[in-house]
């Protein structure tokens, strides 16, 4: 190894200084800087960058390394606008019987099974809670008539591009492909393909077929898409489904927090601005009655979604100054820290103009719904009530 | 026409907006309010804020980014803000 190798970890000083409430989204963001990257943190004073790499790197790498680093820095920071933060329920005190990381439990009971980062197999308790909390929210479906649907897990990636998705978010993006129609391609992949090391599909690039569909990051956009182009008759529509999301976060995926492949629940809201927030709003009451017979420590608070840098500072600004989004955030006593486990959402009518998607008076629809994030209400679950069932509220008593 | 729409001040606005939002001057009336042309809509908002903030030194928070969706509305905010100012 030269001498002008860079040892690790090693610290950046930021050009500017990152305000306390950007500090965890420039940090997120960090993962998708450069691939030598293990891990980084912002210390507390808002200025020093603490780097882990997962090899040496040399002077110039250090250099792009550094460069790349202060451009997610300046371009998330400089003109940020301090968020509004307003906070609708806050039970966060109430006391909870369980004070350890339930991640060693899961993985001691194999309850948890990664098979890649951010993927898992789930055992039988996990599931039992899932398939509970299931329950609940489609209790809260019911409760506004909710029309059931199904949708797929790919998405077509003309749809995406339609409502900006890939300006908004590429960094989590999933790509769904297959080998080409052609029988020469098809018999060497079946000759020659494996697995190197690394894990990595030792295959040419050449023989998959152009990308045209992704893994669906959401469920909600598959009704959307379905009603393009289209004027609704009634004026309204309420509807609910549960389904496969896929949203890459790079290092940042850690157990059930922060998964790849996740499962979501949601009650989605078409119509007039009037009807989609009245109607996120019941959600919201109904769904606090429901909380609090779970006896669940947690806070609704406004948020934004995790747009990637370029676009982060405005879109960000922009859903905090119209509120229109609050998350459901899940004590995590371990690390006295929060975890968002479902969202309250209003997306003007933004896909209604994008997607041609009107009211009988021609103009265009205004879109919402409620979201719940399955694996990660049962892994808040067992982080405040562990894995006795005696110690569990008294509406889950019985149910393992 | 009301005094307002003519006031210099309404046609600054109606520049600075034509500029942030890629318009021309035509296309932005005295009125216009955010979500009236797909170039007002969430991104092009921001835009329209910044712009406010540079070209008439005035300071816009997380509270006012909301106010802040028609020309009169920000024809009212800048008169305010410059009078507190």
């Amino acid at each position: 190894m030269g001498n002008d190798m860079i040892k690790q970890p090693f610290t950046i000083k930021s050009q500017v200084t990152i305000p306390d409430h950007l500090i965890k989204e420039v940090q997120s963001k960090f993962a998708y800087v450069d691939e030598y990257i293990a891990n980084a943190t912002i210390l507390p004073d808002g200025n020093t960058i603490e780097l882990e790499l997962r090899s040496e790197i040399n002077k110039q790498e250090k250099n792009n390394l550094e460069e790349k680093i202060q451009r997610v820095v300046l371009s998330m920071v400089k003109g940020a606008y301090q968020p509004k933060v307003e906070i609708l329920e806050d039970y966060l005190d109430k006391q909870v019987p369980y004070q350890s990381d339930p991640n060693i439990e899961l993985l001691k009971r194999q309850e948890i099974s990664q098979e890649t980062p951010g993927v898992f197999t789930l055992g039988p308790l996990v599931t039992r809670l899932i398939e509970y909390f299931e329950t609940r929210f489609v209790e809260l479906a019911d409760s506004f008539a909710a029309q059931p649907y199904r949708f797929p897990i790919l998405i077509p990636a003309r749809y995406l591009q339609r409502v900006n998705y890939f300006r908004a978010f590429p960094h989590s993006l999933s790509f769904a492909t297959h080998l080409r129609e052609d029988l020469d391609t098809i018999d060497h992949f079946s000759q020659h393909a494996g697995c190197d090391a690394h894990g990595n599909l030792t295959a040419a690039p050449d023989s998959f077929s152009p990308i045209q569909n992704l893994l669906s990051p959401a469920v909600c956009y598959h009704l959307y898409f379905a009603l393009a182009d289209q004027s609704l008759p009634e004026g309204k529509m309420i509807v609910t489904a549960v389904g496969n999301c896929f949203r890459y976060e790079a290092i940042n995926l850690t157990s059930l927090e922060r998964l790849w492949n996740f499962t979501m629940r949601e009650v989605i809201f078409i119509g007039n601005k009037d009807f989609v927030l009245e109607n996120r709003e019941i959600a919201r009451q109904r769904m606090q009655k429901v909380f609090q017979e779970l006896e669940l420590a947690y806070r609704v608070e406004s948020a934004n979604d995790p747009f990637f840098i370029g676009e982060f500072r405005k879109q960000a600004a922009f859903q905090s100054a119209f509120q229109l989004k609050f998350e459901i955030r899940a004590s995590l006593p371990f690390k006295n820290s929060t975890l968002a486990v479902g969202s309250y959402n209003y997306h003007q009518d933004f896909f209604g103009r994008h997607l041609n998607i009107s009211l009988p008076d021609g103009s265009p629809a205004h879109t919402g719904c409620v979201a719940f994030g399955l694996e990660r209400m049962a892994y808040a679950f067992l982080a405040q009530y562990g894995f006795d069932p005696n110690q569990w509220p008294l509406c889950m008593k019985g149910l393992i | 026409m009301s005094t307002q729409e003519n006031s210099p001040l309404i046609e600054q606005i109606q520049h600075v907006l034509a500029a942030a939002l890629r318009l021309s001057e035509d296309a932005v009336s005295p009125a216009l309010e955010f979500g009236d042309v797909p170039q007002w809509d969430s991104l092009g908002h921001m835009e329209v804020m910044m712009e406010l903030e540079q070209n008439f030194g005035i300071e816009i928070n997380a509270d006012t980014i909301a106010t802040l969706i028609s020309i009169p509305a920000i024809h009212d905010y800048i008169i305010m803000n410059k009078q507190n100012g």
